[in-house]
């Protein structure tokens, strides 16, 4: 090595190089922050030039999921509507993968200004902490169903107005019924008789997803649930949830009823909508999924069969929340209030088949949507899937075991006292 | 004089921190803090939204609730396990022992077509795992590639639904002698929680098909690997060994095989480590179904920690997995003995 002892100057020019990276490291860091507060300084100077003297507006994030970019483009009408209107300025922003981007904005401390969240993330999301009550900041707050108002409470706490929902109920493929002579069922034995006459060929009566969140009704109808309403025992094992696995899997066994797997399809849906199946049990998502892959398909839709215990379903939620901490709080409570105020939420709900979650838009909602009765007369009796922090588990076990019944390698009874005993040490513990 | 050297040495450290500081800081940033910090998350309660050091500190109870107390967590561990034992066991010796020999093959001068060849098997390696996965679900449809093409060779219709089908291979083995339930010790006995009768399972004809798909997309590195190594033996041994009379299988099993042990050791090492951590084909084709027979550790990790909300158990679940791999490549290492040519 020849190299010349680094003098002075090579030494200082090491250094520089050095602190010079290190700087650019920070300055980018800082940077990130700063740009963000000067979107925030822009949006507020150009609300105050346009708004009503001292009101400084802010700009709003509002995270969430789209199921179409029809339903994007109709939220974002109503969200220019908003900034038309308010001194704030929202930006709808909808993030593939939802629930990994909220969990991690929710961890790193920067939550997004209002967001979406599922009514069964509720238990987990109350407990850590994470979102703001919604009492006292809504309008109208008991004009909403009360199961959806239930199902986004934890602990007694309110936490965020729901932003429309679905229910389960039973569609039917019209002409195949007509064909083989035989009515939309009402109850249990008529379900049983139906699907028997309408399996011949390749097609399959009943086509039904292998999950709790589908399954369950039936738990429902019989008079059954996996907990008892204090959500302090586990009623996983008690003979009318038996009764109810028992009643599919006979269907199953029988072939008159089959997992969407079954008939080569993704979901129940694709098997119905491809006519491989009579009839299914979904949600309002399928008039969506039907208008736009099958829309030749002639099918209706029902309330869901009559158990031993009368009528049972389930319905599923969103709610807008506001994080706990939240920069702006009330001009994110604003925004939430806008959004479920009631001319808004006709507005959404109209061009897109999910219900409203204000009973008072019943019948203004129905004229729009005469054919989906079914649908909303089911919300009178439907229960909202939320559980406790940490019963995900627990459903998750259940549905490999709902799974192992329809592919005939496991017993309703033995699926059911496995959950019970999974279920009991997540209650208890 | 020594004064001079001394300060010499000096600046000499000086510049040589400063030259490797970018990188140091990358790795600390970057590698040995996210380290740390998911092994302390491993002894919290963390659940994944608040804010990490807020949580509770509670130390061995995510490890003793994956390996000790009885309950869900126990038993979903043990099922990983299972699965990903009969994964590595599966795909490990076959994607070597298959890319060895397609080595072999492409390395013989006198092919013809060797560039296509070489290529031909190294493409799907450079395509998107979660593309092939797409395609594959495809194949392994009911009336997929797979069963016409096997249909071919089995009388009557083939109409397996690979992909959703949870029967252990090694169960539907002993069915066809007649074995349909677990005799009694193995089916009241267990470990983890899981019966030895379900352990025994093997993996289920979903996690099989996996198991195709992961092969057939690793064979191509591993085959480029061993062709370096193979090309790296000096043409002189094999005249001296033709001169000595040895024919060609003495000489591949007494020369080739014997100088490919370095190589054979990295493949094996790099094969038992990708295959423990396999992720992205399970979550794109299965996530875990049918009735938790696809479940990987590494699915699992995921799972605990961003659908059932428990972090810390899920780091705690990524720290076994990494001394589960430890343990293997050290065993593995014992067997091969790479330093002993």
């Amino acid at each position: 090595m020849n190299l010349p002892a680094p003098n002075q100057w090579t030494r200082r020019l090491i250094i520089l190089l050095v602190l010079g990276v290190l700087a650019a490291a920070c300055g980018g860091g800082s940077g990130f922050e700063e740009s963000g507060g000067g979107d925030q300084a822009e949006g507020g100077g150009g609300a105050t030039g346009g708004s009503d003297g001292g009101d400084a507006g802010v700009s709003l994030q509002l995270m969430g999921f789209s199921s179409s970019p029809a339903e994007d483009q109709e939220l974002s009408k109503i969200i220019d509507g908003y900034n038309e209107q308010s001194s704030n300025t929202a930006e709808f922003n909808p993030v593939p993968d939802y629930a990994t981007t909220l969990q991690a904005s929710l961890a790193g401390g920067e939550p997004p200004d209002v967001f979406y969240v599922n009514d069964n993330q509720i238990p987990d999301l109350a407990t850590a902490n994470t979102l703001a009550p919604a009492e006292g900041n809504i309008d109208n707050p008991d004009d909403f169903y009360p199961n959806l108002k239930e199902a986004f409470t934890f602990e007694g706490t309110w936490y965020c107005p729901p932003k429309d929902f679905s229910t389960l109920a039973l569609q039917y493929n019209t002409q195949l019924l007509s064909d083989a002579g035989v009515e939309p069922p009402t109850n249990w034995d008529e379900l049983r008789a139906a699907a028997q006459k309408l399996t011949k060929g390749d097609v399959v009566g009943l086509v039904l997803g292998p999950e709790y969140f589908r399954w369950g009704v039936f738990n429902e109808q019989a008079g059954g649930g996996l907990t008892n309403d204090d959500l302090t025992e586990m009623t996983a094992a008690a003979p009318p949830n038996v009764e109810a696995f028992d009643y599919l899997e006979q269907m199953y066994q029988q072939g008159t009823a089959a997992e969407p797997s079954d008939l080569q399809a993704g979901w129940a849906g694709e098997a119905f909508g491809q006519g491989k199946a009579a009839m299914t049990i979904e949600g309002n998502w399928m008039v969506a999924a039907m208008r736009d892959g099958y829309p030749d398909l002639k099918w209706e839709t029902a309330e869901l069969p009559e158990g031993p215990a009368g009528k049972g379903t389930f319905s599923f939620s969103v709610c807008y929340a506001v994080p706990q901490g939240a920069k702006n709080p009330d001009a994110s409570w604003d925004l939430v209030n806008y959004l479920v105020s009631s001319e808004q939420m006709l507005a959404f709900t109209k061009q897109f088949p999910v219900m409203p979650s204000r009973p008072s838009l019943r019948d203004q909602w129905l004229e729009a949507n005469p054919d989906l009765k079914a649908f909303l007369d089911s919300a009178e009796y439907a229960r909202s899937p939320a559980w406790v922090p940490g019963f995900q588990a627990v459903l998750d076990q259940l549905n490999s075991g709902i799974q192992g019944i329809a592919a005939g390698n496991k017993q309703p009874q033995q699926v059911l006292e496995e959950t019970q005993q999974t279920g009991q040490s997540v209650l208890g513990g | 004089m020594n004064e001079l050297r001394r300060r010499i040495g000096q600046s000499e450290a000086l510049s040589g921190w400063a030259f490797t500081a970018p990188v140091l800081i990358g790795l600390a940033v970057f590698l040995l803090f996210p380290i740390f910090m998911a092994l302390y998350i491993s002894f919290t309660d963390w659940n994944g939204i608040s804010p990490p050091f807020q949580a509770e500190l509670i130390g061995l109870q995510n490890y003793k609730d994956l390996l000790v107390n009885p309950g869900i967590s126990r038993l979903d561990f043990a099922i990983s396990v299972r699965n990903n034992l009969y994964y590595v066991l599966g795909v490990v010796p076959l994607q070597t022992s298959i890319s060895f020999v397609l080595a072999v093959i492409v390395n013989q001068k006198f092919l013809r077509g060797k560039s296509f060849f070489r290529s031909a098997y190294y493409f799907p390696s450079i395509t998107s795992s979660v593309a092939i996965s797409l395609i594959f679900l495809f194949l392994f449809t009911q009336n997929g590639a797979v069963n016409k093409f096997l249909s071919v060779f089995i009388p009557g219709d083939l109409d397996v639904n690979w992909l959703f089908n949870a029967n252990g291979v090694i169960h539907n083995a002993l069915g066809v002698i007649g074995i349909e339930t677990a005799p009694g010790f193995l089916a009241t006995h267990g470990f983890l929680g899981q019966s030895w009768w379900e352990w025994l399972a093997g993996p289920s004809v979903a996690l099989l098909s996996i198991m195709i798909l992961a092969t057939w997309t690793t064979i191509g590195t591993l085959m480029l690997i061993f062709l370096a190594g193979l090309q790296n033996i000096p043409v002189e041994l094999e005249e001296a060994s033709q001169i000595d009379g040895a024919s060609r299988l003495q000489h591949f099993f007494r020369v080739t095989l014997p100088l490919m042990k370095p190589t054979l050791f990295f493949v094996l090492t790099v094969g038992i480590i990708g295959s423990w951590q396999v992720f992205d084909q399970v979550f794109v084709i299965s996530k875990g179904a049918p009735q938790k027979t696809t479940i990987t550790l590494a699915y699992l990790v995921y799972r605990e920690g961003f659908t059932n909300f428990s972090m810390g158990r899920a780091t705690a679940v990524a720290f076994i997995l990494f001394v589960i791999i430890v343990i293997f490549t050290l065993v593995q290492r014992r067997f091969v003995n790479p330093d002993e040519v």
